[in-house]
């Protein structure tokens, strides 16, 4: 567990954080994406959100592995509404929320193939641009990936989030009787507040980071978690926890 | 994806490619299956959607959970709870897919947008907004003033190809009947003739 001092957070122009309680309460179910749902991280975030009121249409390459989880998801939750789709494109058109949970490499390919039906969505970017020893990014300090990836999706609505957190978090949000803060960047309040909804669902405490260019800090701050469960044997099980007053 | 949406637009109001762009970046397009909500009461509707194929119906639930129906949308109709998208007020309808539908959709802020910066967007707004409200006057005139027979009737010929494609429960409940008066109505109607 590592705790983050407040100060220099506390000038932040919103730091907003959303008690679980005001998880999502719309009545309308949403639809969500996720691309390379059957990833670390895409698996984690799909059963972690199928406790919500969320429709979920998971995608990634290999079928059969696509089968097991969606088994997998119903079995836990008998009454989630959750089916595996053959196309990304498919996926996305019917979403309202596509989550891309893909390796950063993998992007731009994705971004090809959804970035007509993609128009006007939310995009949430989990990624961390890691270079290949984990010790440092492949983007340069002026971009971030979620940057990139709007640079990609000019007509979507990117919003950074769900990259502090590791995958065997969405497991255990509670690390050390404390819940685990996640960060979410961007550049629509609409957007921030859905996005927002989606990790209070997930267990963690949504805070507000700022616009998309906070990414930049917000994915730099995995490098450094990163690097610190190698040195310390975290066991990956780690996150970050802004304490304050 | 957006040819029905923009056949409709230019018919009423002619567009240059430049413009095009621009609102076609403002729309994105959405697939709902049959049975799923597009909008639920309750929850604040955020955008006006078209419907480029399939069917999709607006309807208000009473207290003893019947449902009167207000609007049918198929192809080149639009729908919306229009108060709760201007007033950002909780929604006081349903909208829900009778058919497996595309839509293209646009957010209030688009919308709002587009009015102030795109003067072809704002006299299309202008005539479909006219347009519902001559629609929204006969129907209210024909609930309120004429026959059963004439109202089914006149639905029939308004609408002969949602009639085709809809049950005759939500008909019923479009034009203000219960399925049985409805029925009712229609033998009347086919011995008149026969
Ligand atoms: N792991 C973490 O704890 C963690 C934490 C925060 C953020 N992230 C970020 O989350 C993202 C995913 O990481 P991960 O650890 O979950 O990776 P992963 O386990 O390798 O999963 C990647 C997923 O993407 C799929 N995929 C790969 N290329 C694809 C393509 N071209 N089109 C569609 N799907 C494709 C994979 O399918 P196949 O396996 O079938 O090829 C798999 O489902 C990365 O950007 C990473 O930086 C990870």
């Amino acid at each position: 567990m590592l705790f983050l001092a407040s100060r220099q957070w506390s000038r932040g122009k919103r730091h907003g954080t959303f008690a679980l309680s005001k998880a999502n309460k719309m009545k309308t179910k949403q639809t969500i994406a996720i691309i390379g749902a059957t990833g670390n991280m895409g698996s984690a975030i799909s059963q972690s959100l199928a406790k919500g009121n969320y429709r979920l249409l998971l995608h990634a390459p290999h079928e059969d592995k696509l089968t097991t989880l969606v088994h997998t998801i119903k079995a836990a939750h008998p009454s989630a509404e959750v089916e595996s789709i053959d196309c990304s494109k498919q996926a996305s058109w019917e979403a309202d929320i596509i989550i891309l949970a893909v390796p950063y490499a993998a992007e731009k390919e994705v971004a090809d193939k959804i970035r007509e039906v993609a128009n006007q969505k939310i995009v949430i970017s989990i990624a961390n641009p890691l270079n290949a020893t984990y010790n440092g990014l492949v983007t340069d300090a002026t971009t971030s990936a979620a940057e990139e990836l709007q640079k990609l999706l000019p007509n979507a609505t990117v919003i950074k989030a769900f990259n502090t957190t590791y995958a065997a978090d969405f497991a255990q949000p509670v690390i050390d009787g404390k819940q685990v803060d996640a960060f979410v960047a961007g550049n629509n309040e609409d957007a921030l507040q859905t996005v927002s909804d989606l990790v209070a669902t997930a267990g963690f405490n949504p805070i507000v980071a700022g616009d998309l260019s906070v990414s930049r800090t917000l994915e730099g701050m995995q490098l450094l978690l990163i690097q610190l469960t190698m040195k310390y044997n975290y066991n990956w099980v780690a996150g970050w926890k802004v304490l304050h007053n | 994806m957006y040819s029905a949406y923009f056949d409709n637009f230019t018919k009423k109001v002619p567009l240059t490619p430049e413009e095009r762009e621009l609102i076609q970046s403002h729309l994105s397009v959405k697939k709902i299956r049959k049975k799923q909500y597009l909008l639920q009461e309750g929850d604040v509707c955020k955008s006006i959607a078209f419907v480029e194929k399939g069917m999709l119906r607006e309807y208000s639930l009473d207290e003893q959970g019947g449902e009167h129906i207000i609007q049918f949308a198929s192809e080149g109709w639009f729908i919306s709870d229009m108060y709760s998208f201007i007033t950002a007020e909780p929604a006081t309808y349903n909208i829900d897919a009778i058919e497996d539908s595309e839509l293209v959709m646009i957010s209030r802020s688009s919308h709002d947008y587009l009015l102030t910066n795109c003067p072809k967007y704002e006299t299309f707004t202008l005539q479909l907004i006219t347009g519902a409200y001559l629609a929204m006057q006969k129907r209210l005139n024909s609930t309120i003033a004429a026959s059963l027979e004439s109202r089914y009737e006149s639905f029939m010929a308004l609408y002969p190809h949602i009639a085709q494609r809809v049950p005759q429960h939500m008909i019923a409940s479009y034009i203000g009947l219960t399925p049985e008066t409805l029925s009712r109505v229609r033998r009347r109607i086919a011995s008149n003739k026969g």
